[in-house]
């Protein structure tokens, strides 16, 4: 059987496991007999990847086969401070779980596309969760937190969605809320308008913000920075969702 | 023109109507019935309407042998020979022909369902054209069966009291098949959505759980067989009431005989118009679905106004000037006036449950302030939709009564016609209403074979002009059940004057009638207290079933292990039918009880009682639940948040809360009153020589 490297960002963890990336966001979003639920967001990593931070291969020597055959679901080889640990060329697939167990795979895309103008909106995966307005664009985003020690606060490692904000995104003030899920969405709309009127980039919206959040609300993808290098993974569009994986969209669109 | 015509002409009509209804069934098979997976499911849903109509055509089986066996022999105490077997045989074919109609309906919706969604394929309206084919087949069928059955009764006894009896056995069977069905289809459609959507987060119409195909079988005989039974019954109660009054009146002389056969004559017109009607029922280009469905409405109102107003001119052009062939204009008035404020009334209710209109948007953007205020304001404007409603069926009364008055005939009779009118449509609009039903399990079957997303799409447009149909019918059919009763009570106090030898006179300051005012005030709401009771209780049962089989078996949620989806039919049918003996008790002893104790004043005010309060709590119910439930759609649609949002939150307990408002308890009511009238009407003769008080 297989052995494969996961990285949970939900919570952030080190796992091996002898299950497919399908089989693995099953199982990790939904438990064995339905004891635990909820989202999961997860990369496979490079098999090949070590790094002394991680005891690896003895992790790795634990995930064997039950004495039954079945394969070993996890081994959990590092909790906490793992994201800052692992490098972006580390990094695999994305794949996306939803709450009953549909897991998408989403691949790195070739380049990070150039900031798009209006205000944005990050939701923080790992390694904390706090919801940010920013006037930042992703890249500009990535640049102004980490990769530069001399700053008053240099982020080693983040993985974060830029979430979507509608009519809010270029228009704060009036903008139509139609579709947008968030709570407090008064407090958001005053955070936004914060960010033309005061001299600020980033302002937190939520600290205690869920980890949560609902894929439909993914504006572009998920951007994982490690020190200067960031990668994206765009989610593909609605049209091509419905298409070709219409069972994980019907559930991620609940 | 002798009068035995018409109802030769009502044989011919009836069997006309079945003949094009099972022309139509055959029709309907002959569409492609799409891949193996879709007609697994199709065929887990028809087996799981199987067996619910299995169990509940053996109660009812069990109820009618009682009930016959307890009219055969109270009614042989009448002085006419025979009367006693002649009702037990009357009441017996009554409940055989609803069944029927029933059966057929659920027949024909649960062979559709996937030829819908096959058809959906080449879109929307190859997919509307299946799907209200096969909606005809219940309309055609349920008026064909009445018209049929009454007509036939009438022939063979020449005696109205004998299709009272009738009238009993199809509203007996609508009660059961009503309040069962409401019962089964929200049990299946909480526990489905509590657990699967809330819980487990899978979507609607997801093969993994468990109570999904219960779900789909409880769209069919809550929505098919259930409203089907009860639209037959207020069909057959308002000919039958008007035909009661048409005899009182004639017996007196003051009216011809033709007038006893008069809401005959109308159903057969009602009959044509809706053979004139369905053929130009399409989806025109622009591709909407639910226009069609009002188009139908509309356009077979104006046929049967034509029709009506061509059959009186052809009577009266042959009377000659006789008035004891020909029929008084003043009948034609009332009955068009019906017409029209019945389908008023219906788009009525369309405005308080659209999602195109304010009360539901309010309700959608009220709702990210939290449930208590979903709650709050979606109630109150179940209340004011009371308010249009009952205005319509007091115009419908007056203008009835006023115009038959003035043209001489007795104001009553006029309101008894004014409900024959307004139920003429019935052929088409249970058409429309099945058509809901059948579009919701196309869907379902596009979702859970796998179809791809363009057909469900598809699907999903036909559903959500099902939705609006029938709210329109819900609407419908409780004011058409609120004028008919009116005119049964009509027809009992005239039943209790004509036996007991002195007119009967409710006065309110007489205790007896007060009291029997107050007890009828009770029926209604204990009797929904009862059916939603019994959706909570089998919920609770249903849910405990769905979270052991996802956590027995993790390959239910994997998708590699199929749910046990008999269990959670068999929980919904045995719960639903269980539930059912008390409330449905509580229709027939308690109008005797009062009448039999108290006197036919006090059940004279138990009645009047009793209709008020059910049409306010039917209308309340109905539409505050088809609101609620529109509000959430809306929500989903992409609006204050959409999907997963707190407005969302909110709406969906709103929704929870108006499912059994609007699909058990309120529709139901119909029947209940119905019900209630026609015990009271059957037992007045024996009511007016024995009573205690």
């Amino acid at each position: 059987m297989d052995k494969h490297m996961y990285l949970s960002l939900m919570p952030e963890a080190l796992i091996m496991s002898q299950l497919s990336p399908e089989e693995f966001g099953a199982y990790y979003s939904v438990g064995p007999e339905l004891k635990t639920q909820g989202q999961a967001v997860f990369f496979e990593i490079d098999p090949s990847f070590r790094d002394p931070f991680f005891p690896i291969d003895r992790s790795l020597s634990l995930c064997i086969p039950h004495s039954s055959g079945k394969p070993k679901r996890s081994v959990y080889c590092a909790v906490y401070r793992v994201v800052e640990h692992i490098p972006v060329s580390a990094l695999g697939k994305l794949y996306l779980v939803t709450k009953d167990g549909r897991t998408l795979g989403i691949d790195r895309a070739p380049s990070v596309p150039e900031d798009a103008g209006g205000l944005h909106l990050y939701h923080e995966i790992a390694p904390l969760h706090p919801l940010v307005v920013s006037s930042l664009g992703p890249k500009a985003f990535h640049s102004f937190f980490m990769g530069d020690s001399k700053k008053n606060i240099d982020v080693p490692a983040l993985c974060w969605v830029e979430c979507k904000l509608g009519e809010l995104a270029t228009s704060p003030e009036f903008g139509d809320v139609r579709d947008l899920p968030y709570e407090n969405i008064d407090h958001l709309r005053s955070c936004l308008i914060q960010l033309k009127t005061k001299n600020v980039m980033t302002k937190i919206v939520d600290r205690l913000n869920p980890t949560s959040f609902a894929y439909r609300t993914i504006q572009n993808g998920i951007f994982y920075g490690s020190g200067k290098e960031l990668a994206m993974f765009p989610l593909p569009s609605i049209e091509e969702l419905k298409k070709d994986h219409y069972q994980w969209w019907r559930s991620a669109n609940m | 023109m002798n009068t035995d015509t018409w109802l030769y002409a009502g044989l011919i009509a009836g069997a006309l109507s079945i003949l094009t209804a099972v022309f139509s069934y055959i029709r309907v098979l002959r569409y492609d019935s799409g891949s193996d997976r879709a007609r697994q499911i199709a065929g887990w849903i028809r087996d799981g309407a199987s067996t619910y109509l299995k169990l509940l055509y053996k109660t009812l089986i069990v109820v009618a042998i009682i009930l016959g066996v307890i009219l055969a022999i109270v009614f042989s105490g009448v002085e006419k020979q025979n009367h006693g077997l002649l009702t037990a045989g009357a009441f017996a074919f009554g409940a055989l022909c609803s069944a029927l109609a029933g059966w057929l309906g659920m027949k024909v919706a649960v062979e559709a369902n996937v030829r819908t969604a096959v058809a959906c394929n080449k879109g929307v309206a190859s997919g509307f054209e299946v799907a209200f084919k096969a909606g005809s087949v219940m309309g055609l069928a349920m008026v064909g069966v009445a018209v049929f059955g009454m007509s036939l009764l009438f022939l063979l006894w020449h005696d109205v009291e004998i299709i009272l009896g009738f009238s009993f056995g199809a509203s007996s069977l609508a009660l059961l098949a009503k309040a069962g069905g409401g019962i089964y289809t929200k049990t299946a459609d909480i526990a489905a959505d509590l657990v699967g959507k809330v819980e487990v987060g899978i979507p609607e119409d997801d093969p993994r759980n468990p109570a999904v195909i219960a779900d789909n079988v409880g769209d069919n005989v809550g929505d098919v067989a259930g409203m089907g039974a009860d639209i037959f019954d207020s069909y057959v109660a308002a000919a039958v009431a008007s035909m009661l009054l048409g005899a009182s009146f004639y017996a007196s002389k003051m009216i011809g005989f033709q007038y006893v056969l008069l809401p005959l004559a109308l159903c057969i017109l009602g009959i044509l118009s809706t053979f004139i009607g369905l053929p130009f029922v399409k989806v025109g280009k622009d591709g909407k679905p639910g226009r069609a469905l009002n188009f139908s409405t509309v356009f077979s109102c104006v046929i049967f106004a034509i029709l009506a107003t061509a059959f009186f001119g052809v009577v009266n052009f042959f009377a000659k000037g006789d008035v004891s062939v020909g029929l008084n204009w003043g009948a034609l008035i009332a009955t068009v006036s019906g017409l029209l404020i019945g389908v008023i009334i219906g788009f009525t209710t369309d405005y308080f449950t659209n999602d195109e209109h304010s009360p539901v948007r309010n309700v959608a953007e009220i709702s990210g302030s939290g449930t208590g205020l979903t709650i709050i304001t979606g109630f109150s404007y179940g209340l004011i939709s009371i308010a249009p409603a009952m205005a319509g069926i007091v115009a419908a009364t007056l203008t009835s009564y006023f115009t038959a008055a003035a043209f001489g005939l007795p104001g009553i009779y006029g309101i008894g016609v004014a409900a024959v009118g307004m139920l003429s449509l019935t052929g088409i609009v249970v058409s429309n209403d099945a058509y809901g039903p059948i579009v919701d399990n196309a869907k379902g079957i596009a979702e859970m074979s796998g179809m791809p997303h363009e057909v469900v799409d598809c699907a999903d447009t036909l559903d959500s002009a099902g939705n609006t149909a029938k709210a329109i019918t819900k609407g419908f059919s409780i004011s058409a059940a609120a004028l008919t009763v009116l005119a049964m009570f009509a027809a009992y106090t005239e039943s209790i004057s004509a036996y007991s030898g002195t007119p009967l006179i409710l006065n309110m300051q007489d205790p007896l009638v007060l009291s029997g005012v107050l007890l009828g005030c009770i029926i209604p709401a204990l009797f929904s207290a009862l059916l939603m009771l019994a959706v909570t209780k089998n919920a609770f049962t249903m849910i405990g079933e769905i979270r052991r089989q996802f956590k027995a078996e993790p390959g239910i949620l994997a998708g590699t292990v199929l749910p046990d989806y008999t269990t959670c039919v068999a929980i919904a049918s045995s719960g639903a039918l269980r539930a059912l003996a008390f409330p449905a008790a509580l229709a027939v002893i308690c109008p005797l009880l009062v009448g039999f104790i108290l006197g036919p004043g006090a059940l004279g005010g138990f009645l009047g009682g009793a209709i008020f309060t059910g049409v306010v709590f039917a209308l309340l119910m109905s539409n505050a639940g088809g609101l609620w439930d529109n509000a959430k759609k809306y929500v989903e649609a992409g609006n204050f948040g959409g999907s997963g949002s707190e407005a969302h939150k909110a709406a969906v307990v709103g929704d929870t809360v108006g499912d059994p408002f609007k699909d058990t308890a309120g529709p139901s009511l119909n029947t209940l009153i119905t019900v209630m009238s026609l015990v009271a009407s059957l037992f007045a003769p024996l009511i007016a020589r024995f009573h205690l008080f």
